[in-house]
């Protein structure tokens, strides 16, 4: 039944998605903003109200007389402002019961999802409770059968017990008090909608709160025609107490349950709305269960990061929520914003628009990440249009200007773009060296941000492979290489006084260097520890640099760790894997920040261990991976810093 | 869909969107209280007397309470629930009986009660009981025309002599 019913909203929903994206664009569609355009009435209630609130006077007489005022004599401002606030709190109750019952329909409510989806209740009831209170408010006869039907109703709570209605039995039972108390209940509880929405926002991954400019104005201004056309009024005179309410006009967005309580004993009315409450409430819980599936991974470039993607969730709610920036704009498979390739591993597409993922798309392996999810491990590829700080990704030529031979496996090779500046970026992104035939191979900023005029790489050797032979071999001064970036999500988090914990492996020193050279530079206090494996002493290819670190800051430390010493490295320091040395000399790990470089398997090693020791997820930072990865073999090679072949 | 096309049923669609707005904002109208009917509203909130009579208390009985708690009379904190009785033109309109508030039922019984009638002049009796032998002791008429949609209050306060009949 209830799949019946969700197969069926999704059927209209999905239609009309379609057509609406046909008159206003996939990027205008309003069906695909309903949570923003809710939000943003919101604002135009609040707005709007303060206006009404200036003129409005708090008294029996009073009341009623400042609205009328501001309805007649000032209907060319605040009278408009009085419709608009009335239009846009309607609009925003019709956008919030199609965006919950979007919401609804496409099943996007269990799960992780109970959150945003109990607290949008709430919200509901929160938005209900502060627009029934705003028609008690300029003393009307509307205003009168609220105040009057309010506290009957309420009345039949215990609470209550026929009380709250002797305020208002007699004409002039009501005195000015109450027009404070209203508009005091009419500032807070508005204010607790913001709130509960603010809060309701909070877990949804990349949640957008305003609408496109466009759409935003084009609603405020349909508002305001309306305003004009159809003006609110105060309906028939001030209240009378001693004359009942007999023929009104209703707003049925907020008030169909007063037209019940006319025809219902409001008991019955109680158990009503207190069952839909609570149904509404336990309805992520409710059956049928799903069965629930295995959580996959997958591993997302060019961030070259593995991220858990839970059950049900979409792909690109799961790259959101880690703060890999995605491009999106609709979440509803309807604008091809987020399409990206899948590179290995198989998803279920999930339900779009087919305007914008053809059946040759599809083919080719692109899909729609905000509406697919996983169906196996998987590999995607997204074309980012941001990075952190809004840096532009863009494609740079650049030339060799210098190449030096650091170690028997690893090039020093410094790039000076050509014809323009060197990109910003953050210490510790990477860029893409685009090869003729498309291909793209990673490599991390070496050299830290404010050294503007060349960019270090440090390419290791990966025999066979098809770009590092060629430049360990063929690659000389004076060429020049093409390249994507900045990219990548793996900076230096600045915003905290935690001690960093640097751990590099191999190649992963190069964009340690890059950070470390930036902290140095831009004076750092926080403690820094340098823990720096290799297999053995050659491995460590700039072996004096960290040592002039620690000269140049009295807050840096080194320590390098090898794995394998040789006899003819005479060894003495610390052996081992890099990550047993800082478990052994940081039994708590609670309190720093650690930015792990190198390859998945040491990763992979460190990562259970150093959070058993107290690290927290929010203080593991990485380039190569934050969960066990089980992708394919070729994709975990690829998140090697220092690139691959 | 080319562009004019678009427009045009961009620019439908907001009217619609307007339109939905504007309509049930408004409508339809709704009928809270049928055009030839008058409204009586009950409501009173009265404290009835105690359940059982005050007694005295034995030399014993007093004997055993602390020299500061020794007050002859015991009177029982419970109240007799109310009855009321309300009759139109000879007919019974409505009728409750109203148990006292509070969880010893020592508060005052509240009752609130919306009795749609045919307008017209009608002759309402309401009678009282607030004792624990059901006695009406409080009894009041009155005859009354009532236009369409006009109020009349029935309230009772004992301090006024019992009924009174508002409108």
């Amino acid at each position: 039944m209830l799949k019946l019913l969700q197969r069926a909203g999704q059927w209209t929903f999905h239609r009309a998605d379609g057509l609406f994206t046909r008159v206003f664009g996939e990027h205008l569609n309003p069906l695909f903003h309903l949570g923003a355009l809710s939000y943003f009435m919101c604002w135009v209630v609040v707005v709007s109200g303060l206006v009404v609130y200036a003129f409005f006077k708090t008294g029996v007489r009073e009341a009623y007389d400042s609205v009328e005022y501001i309805t007649q004599q000032q209907w060319w401002f605040a009278g408009i402002m009085r419709s608009v606030h009335r239009y846009a709190s309607d609009a925003m109750v019709l956008t919030m019961l199609l965006h919950l019952g979007r919401h609804f329909f496409f099943d996007h409510y269990r799960s992780f999802r109970w959150f945003s989806w109990v607290s949008g209740v709430i919200v509901l009831w929160l938005v209900y409770a502060s627009g029934i209170n705003g028609y008690m408010l300029p003393w009307d006869r509307l205003a009168q059968f609220v105040t009057v039907t309010t506290a009957e109703w309420f009345d039949t709570l215990p609470v209550f017990g026929g009380t709250l209605i002797r305020n208002f039995i007699f004409e002039g039972a009501v005195n000015d008090r109450l027009f404070s108390l209203l508009s005091f209940i009419h500032i807070g509880l508005p204010l607790g909608v913001l709130l509960v929405l603010w809060i309701h926002t909070q877990r949804v991954p990349g949640a957008k709160i305003m609408p496109p400019r466009t759409l935003a104005l084009y609603g405020l201004g349909a508002l305001i025609i309306l305003s004009l056309v159809k003006p609110v009024q105060s309906q028939g005179g001030q209240a009378d107490l001693s004359v009942a309410v007999t023929l009104i006009e209703l707003d049925w967005f907020y008030l169909p349950v007063y037209a019940l309580l006319q025809r219902w004993a409001p008991a019955e009315v109680w158990y009503l709305v207190g069952g839909l409450t609570l149904i509404a409430l336990a309805t992520p819980w409710l059956p049928p269960k799903r069965s629930r599936k295995e959580a996959f991974h997958m591993m997302i470039h060019p961030d070259n990061r593995i991220i858990a993607i839970r059950d049900g969730e979409f792909v690109l709610d799961a790259a959101l929520r880690e703060d890999v920036r995605v491009p999106f704009d609709c979440r509803s498979g309807g604008c091809g914003m987020c399409k990206a390739t899948l590179l290995q591993g198989e998803v279920d597409y999930g339900l779009y628009q087919p305007a914008f993922l053809t059946d040759a798309e599809r083919a080719q392996g692109k899909v729609l990440l905000c509406a697919c999810t996983p169906k196996s491990d998987i590999e995607v590829e997204y074309v980012p249009v941001e990075t952190p700080g809004k840096i532009a990704v863009a494609v740079h030529t650049a030339r060799v200007v210098r190449m030096n031979r650091l170690s028997h496996d690893v090039m020093q090779v410094f790039l000076k773009c050509e014809g323009e500046e060197t990109p910003r970026f953050y210490a510790g992104q990477y860029i893409d060296i685009l090869l003729p035939d498309g291909e793209k191979r990673s490599f991390s900023f070496a050299t830290a941000p404010h050294e503007r005029e060349l960019i270090e790489l440090q390419i290791r050797l990966v025999p066979g492979g098809r770009f590092t032979p060629h430049v360990f071999n063929e690659m000389k001064v004076g060429d020049t290489v093409r390249f994507e970036g900045p990219l990548g999500s793996f900076f230096l988090r600045e915003d905290s006084e935690k001690p960093i914990i640097f751990v590099a492996g191999a190649t992963g020193f190069a964009p340690v260097k890059s950070m470390v050279e930036h902290a140095i530079h831009t004076g750092f206090r926080r403690k820094m520890f340098l823990y720096w494996g290799v297999r053995s002493l050659r491995d460590l290819y700039l072996p004096d640099l960290p040592g002039e670190w620690e000269r140049q800051s009295s807050s840096f430390k080194f320590v390098p760790v090898l794995s394998d010493p040789q006899p003819e490295d005479h060894w003495e320091g610390r052996t081992g894997l890099v990550h047993e040395a800082i478990l052994a000399d940081f039994p708590d790990l609670s309190d720093h920040q650690i930015y792990a470089c190198g390859s998945v398997a040491m990763v992979q090693a460190a990562r259970p261990a150093f959070l058993a020791k107290g690290m927290s997820d929010y203080d593991c930072f990485s380039d190569a991976f934050r969960f066990a990865p089980r992708t394919e073999a070729r994709s975990a090679e690829m998140v090697r810093l220092g690139g691959t072949a | 869909m080319n562009t004019i096309l678009r427009y045009a049923a961009q620019i439908a669609l907001y009217v619609a969107f307007g339109a939905a707005l504007g309509y049930f904002s408004s409508y339809p109208v709704f009928q809270a209280l049928p055009p030839d009917q008058a409204l009586v509203r009950l409501s009173f909130s009265h404290g009835a007397k105690p359940i059982s009579p005050c007694r005295e208390r034995t030399p014993e009985e007093l004997a055993k309470l602390a020299p500061n708690m020794r007050v002859k009379l015991d009177c029982p904190r419970e109240r007799a629930p109310v009855q009321v009785e309300i009759e139109m033109d000879g007919k019974p309109l409505y009728q409750i009986t109203a148990r006292p508030a509070g969880l010893k039922r020592d508060g005052a019984s509240t009752v609130y009660r919306r009795l749609p009638v045919v307008a017209g002049k009608h002759t309402f009796k309401a009678r009282l009981a607030d004792g624990p032998d059901g006695k009406f002791t409080y009894v009041s008429d009155a005859t009354i025309d009532l236009a369409p949609g006009k109020v009349l209050v029935i309230d009772f306060n004992a301090g006024k002599g019992g009924f009174q009949f508002v409108h």
